[in-house]
């Protein structure tokens, strides 16, 4: 690689240089403009619109929030944990299922895993599964209708799989020589030596319980405490829902109350936790794309 | 190993049993929910009301009331929902025939068939103060399936609201007619950039009132009940001769006028360039002086506008353009656009209709969910004249428990509060608006339901465009959306309807 | 008592010795019956005349009643070449923006700004839908979007996004590449980053240039990935892109259905804005059944090629 370059070559350098730099410059600057707009004087963005750089300065919308955090913070409790308590429960099964299905010696693991590939070929569509949830499952207005669908995909199972093939056959083999049973085989042998897939599928299960809104729209309509980014479609999507999240509190409730950079603002803070944490975590997102993309 | 597994286990049983533990009824009292429309409160006043109400319900008949709000957000969506999905924690539900498709409910199986029986037994007084026509009104198929709340009187007859002060800047002093409102509209576009002459959010209107407006206004028909495709209500009835569908939509020049009409307004900016994705609290601007008009009907300009727009634009004088004011083409309300029905799903009919029951008679529970408590949310003065406390705000303080499925003229007292003139307006209103001519009709769809959903389809996607002026060139639009309605059934759909009116006309004047 | 794997053995032999593996797979199970398959009869919903009070099985037949609605409506052709235009365009654009962003970032040669590129590219990809639907809004509409202002301080007409249907498909497709390109790069980039160096280094010495370098050793091995990812991508057709299209084009905004409205909002306004629940199941079940219908094509066309990239 040393060697000289040609002018073809640092040509396509320089090339890939710039456009990977503008590409970059694309996907940061939706983020920018949000944090931006949040930060700005209503009257200056309603009048010249939302910019690259703050216009004007204010921490209005910030402290209206503030002032009246109440379903701030219920939505940021409930949105917590869901996320934990799904991610964990979720992770565990996935991981038990993966497992068993990642066994050369286990002879239906391939049945059972069309089984479930087959829900992502066929589904039974909206309609029922609506109805099925409510009126027998009775998960209207509990949390469980946004825990529950959410806990594992067959994606996430084949994922776990395939970083269970990657531990060699002879760990389970040594297990069973030691008299150890299949589940404390999988417990105190293989758990331990799958952390990279554990926080892999794990990452993916806690983004996806971070991001629904759309179980939360459809079951959780009059519940006070909505999940984090159903919270955020409301106050963006419905001119009531802004005014009832900051009942009460110490402002006047009328039209001079700068919706969009609260808007701005809500979304601020329920995006932050995400970006925040994603210089950390986006490794294991790469890896999973990766080990998930292997045919299996 | 077990362990791991008992953990598990132990943690679902806890997320099982506290979800449950939200949804348990206490011991002694069984619930009942009332289903009801409005933005859920949050100031904690209609809780503190419930509070009282059920230290009375409790010991009387064993109940504890409770609410569950559909939320203006999305209503249209949400209400039907709620019943269709057969959720058993809901009893009581508040319906309407007109603006919340009773009927159309009752026969989609969503609502409790009530008997006389049922309701002598539950609700004795509701029985005997309702009179016989009226519950026929409410019967269809041999069972009663909502309670018409027709001891109240109101006019909900829709229009737009509008500034004196700003339109006389312009040399308008009434607005008589849609000539007359583009004219104010001019005006108030003219003088006041900083406002929009009416700036509307065409999402929580999508179904476009303003363009019904425009059409009754035009023409002697009004919408016939019970047959409505979707949202939308195209087929009408002539006010000379009810027993006959006509629809401007398909023919005549209205439609297409109040399409041209519409367009101009667009262009000439009376309304948000994003109108059908704006999503704000059009009212409130109204209230700050950035919008100068909105568009609502008469209770809501009697009790809440015209007040508050005295209080915050002094000076306004807001007034009421009604439609139909110049073709004297409005009706009064039904007896059963309020009503109560009991949810299909309930578990608790029985004790639903013994609370109705105290609900609409019992003047102290009464005064309380319609009110609050006295010397908190409201105090009587001399005369049976009701106020509110000093400081109190109606944009904090509203207790917002929405009855309208049972409210009582002999409960209801003056209210201090509300348009001094209102009188006036409601003799206006007197002089010359009609009664419905067609409640009792019930439409049977069952032969054009597919063809009814097809001609609801294409005016949810067109009737929005029309009536914001988007869409294009009016008058090839116009022509589209006729063909599309054409093409979806129309005219086999408008057949059934009038053969089923027809009959309806034999069978009545028998 | 160790049995070896493909040793022959009865099928309840085999259930007893696996019982622990089954076991173990059981909750898993369990789960796909309860959210997936015990709805799946409910589709039978698209073939009656729906009763709140009478349920799914206790509502009137009525045969394809309901399918009839979608033809008369004039729904049908257009959701249909909506919903596989749409696909097509994510899939096939998708994947030659991807391979794109992958290749030139293999050329760049500087460690830390390769991991930032990277690292910045995928971060759309963690936000909601509901997110991506405000921020196009803001950037869109017509009173502070800031694409529409950038025309009004230059003294330009501003463009009206919201009342233009022509102009959503370049609309949804710019975001849906926005979103997905970042992440869908990274295998590419993973099977760049797998070539053997060694062939790298002869090429060099036979004095390739870069092009020649991508056109001759990268792009002929990406082959295997590309028919791999676009498999698995023609798979995900069925779940479509509802979040997408549902916040970014505004739920009430009917005027840009004619070129932005897909099966899955269909699906969704039937059901929730017109309360027609056997309406709505039509529509999904048609969905399903062209969405299988796909898959099982295009699976059957790859394993007739090379069995090895089929997917079942």
């Amino acid at each position: 690689m040393a060697v000289k370059k040609d002018k073809v070559s640092l040509g396509v350098t320089i090339f890939a240089f710039a456009l990977m730099t503008a590409a970059s410059v694309v996907c940061l600057l939706p983020f920018v403009m949000m944090v931006s707009a949040s930060f700005s004087t209503e009257n200056i963005i309603m009048t010249k619109g939302i910019g690259v750089f703050p216009r004007g300065f204010s921490l209005r919308a910030y402290e209206i929030i503030m002032s009246m955090p109440k379903y701030m913070i219920g939505a940021y409790v409930v949105t917590v944990a869901l996320t934990v308590s799904g991610t964990l429960i979720g992770l565990f099964l996935i991981a038990m299922t993966g497992y068993s299905l990642a066994r050369p010696d286990f002879r239906i693991r391939n049945k059972i895993a069309f089984f479930f590939y087959f829900t992502t070929l066929f589904s039974a569509g909206l309609a029922p599964s609506y109805i099925w949830m409510v009126r027998y499952l009775g998960l209207k207005n509990n949390y469980l209708a946004v825990l529950l669908p959410l806990l594992m995909t067959p994606w996430l199972i084949i994922l776990m799989r395939n970083f269970m093939k990657s531990i060699p056959h002879e760990i389970t083999e040594s297990g069973k020589m030691d008299g150890a049973g299949d589940f404390r085989i999988f417990i105190s042998l293989i758990f331990p030596m799958v952390k990279p897939g554990l926080a892999t599928v794990g990452l993916f299960l806690a983004l996806s319980y971070w991001n629904d809104w759309y179980n939360a729209m459809l079951y959780l309509p009059n519940l006070d405490y909505k999940p984090l980014q159903y919270h955020l479609y409301r106050i963006v999507n419905e001119a009531a829902a802004l005014k009832n999240s900051l009942a009460g509190a110490n402002v006047v409730l009328t039209a001079s109350l700068p919706s969009t950079t609260l808007k701005m603002a809500t979304a601020v803070l329920a995006t932050g936790p995400i970006i925040l944490l994603y210089p950390f975590i986006q490794r294991f997102f790469i890896t999973g794309i990766v080990v998930g993309s292997v045919k299996g | 190993m077990k362990r791991m597994l008992k953990a598990v286990a132990l943690a679902l049983l806890v997320l099982f049993a506290t979800s449950a533990a939200f949804a348990a009824p206490s011991a002694k009292t069984a619930p009942v929910t009332l289903l009801l429309l409005g933005n859920k409160p949050t100031n904690g006043r209609i809780e503190a009301a419930l509070a009282e109400i059920n230290k009375l319900l409790g010991p009387r008949i064993g109940a504890e009331l409770k609410v569950q709000y559909i939320e203006w957000a999305d209503w249209q969506n949400q209400y039907q929902l709620a019943l269709a999905s057969g959720d058993s924690n809901i009893d009581l539900v508040i319906t309407a025939t007109d603006w919340l498709f009773a009927r159309e409910i009752a026969r989609k199986g969503g609502f409790y068939p009530l008997t006389p029986d049922l309701i002598k037994a539950n609700a004795p007084k509701t029985w005997a103060e309702v009179s016989p026509a009226h519950w026929d009104l409410c019967t269809e198929n041999g069972k009663i399936w909502f309670i018409p709340e027709d001891q109240y009187s109101q006019y909900t007859n829709h229009g737009v609201y509008w500034r004196l002060d700003w339109g006389k800047q312009g040399g308008v002093s009434t607005v008589k007619n849609f000539a007359d409102l583009e004219k104010y509209f001019d005006a108030v576009k003219k003088n006041h950039p900083e406002a929009f002459p009416w700036d509307v959010s065409g999402k929580e209107s999508s179904f476009g009132q303003i363009l019904y407006g425009y059409l009754q206004s035009s023409i002697p028909a009004q919408t016939i009940l019970g047959c409505s495709t979707g949202n939308h209500g195209i087929f009408w009835y002539n006010t000379k001769d009810p027993y006959t569908v006509v629809s401007p939509f398909m023919d005549g020049k209205e439609l297409l006028d109040a399409v041209q009409t519409f367009d101009r307004w667009a262009k000439k900016g009376f309304w948000r360039e994003d109108v059908l994705n704006y999503q704000g609290q059009t009212r409130e601007e109204m209230y700050d002086g950035l919008s100068g008009a909105d568009q609502h009907h008469t209770q809501t300009y009697v009790t809440q506008t015209r007040p508050q727009m005295d209080k915050r634009q002094p000076g306004s004088e807001l007034q009421f353009y009604y439609f139909g004011m110049e073709n004297k083409n409005v009706n009064k309300d039904l007896m059963t656009h309020g009503a109560m029905a009991v949810n299909a799903a309930s578990k608790n009919v029985p004790l639903a209709l013994k609370v109705y029951e105290l609900l609409r008679n019992d003047k102290q529970i009464y005064m309380l969910f319609n009110y609050g408590i006295e010397g908190v949310d409201y105090v009587m003065k001399s005369g049976n004249v009701l106020d509110r406390p000093a400081g109190w705000d109606v944009t904090k303080q509203s207790l917002d428990s929405n009855f309208w499925g049972g409210r009582m003229d002999a409960f209801e007292p003056l209210n201090a509060q509300h348009w001094a003139d209102k009188n006036k307006l409601y003799a206006e209103l007197n002089a010359f608006a009609k009664e419905y001519p067609l409640e009792k009709f019930a439409f049977n769809n069952t032969k054009v339901a597919a063809e009814m959903a097809a001609i609801g389809d294409v005016c949810s996607t067109y009737m929005p465009a029309f009536a914001y002026g988007k869409t294009g060139d009016p008058v090839k639009a116009v022509n589209d959306f006729r063909a599309a309605l054409k093409k979806a059934g129309y005219d086999k759909v408008k057949a059934e309807i009038q053969a089923q009116l027809t009959a309806f006309k034999t069978a009545t004047k028998k | 008592m160790k049995p070896l794997p493909g040793t022959n053995r009865g099928f309840f032999k085999e259930l007893s010795h696996s019982r622990t593996l089954i076991l173990m797979c059981l909750p898993a199970i369990l789960f796909f019956i309860v959210f997936c398959y015990i709805p799946m009869p409910g589709a039978y919903i698209a073939f009656t005349d729906f009763k709140y009070n009478q349920g799914i099985f206790g509502s009137r037949f009525v045969g394809f009643e309901n399918f009839r609605f979608l033809i008369i409506s004039g729904k049908l052709w257009q959701l249909t070449r909506n919903t596989i235009l749409y696909n097509v365009a994510f899939i096939v654009l998708g994947n030659i923006l991807q391979i794109f962003v992958a290749i030139l970032l293999n050329e760049v040669r500087l460690k830390w700004f390769k991991k930032i590129a990277q690292s910045v590219m995928f971060l759309p990809y963690f936000i909601s839908a509901v997110l991506v639907g405000f921020l196009s809004f803001s950037i869109l509409n017509y009173d502070y979007g800031f694409i529409p202002n950038l025309f009004k301080a230059l003294g330009a007409e501003a463009p009206k996004f919201y009342s233009n249907p022509r102009v959503w498909p370049l609309i949804i497709v710019l975001v849906n590449l926005w979103q997905t390109t970042g992440y869908g790069s990274i295998v590419y980039f993973a099977a760049i980053m797998g070539i053997d160096p060694t062939i790298y280094e002869a090429a060099e010495i036979d004095g390739a240039h870069a092009i020649q370098r991508i056109w001759y050793i990268i792009l002929p091995s990406l082959k295997n990935t590309v028919a791999v990812l676009i498999l698995f991508s023609i798979g995900g057709i069925l779940k479509g892109n509802f979040g997408l299209f549902y916040n970014v084009v505004g739920n009430g905004n009917p005027i840009l259905q004619p070129t932005t409205d897909i099966i899955e909002t269909f699906v969704y306004r039937a059901l929730m804005n017109q309360f027609n629940f056997s309406s709505s199941a039509a529509a999904g079940l048609y969905q399903s059944v062209v969405g299988f219908a796909i898959v099982m094509t295009a699976n059957w066309i790859v394993k007739r090629i090379e069995p090895e990239y089929a997917l079942f």
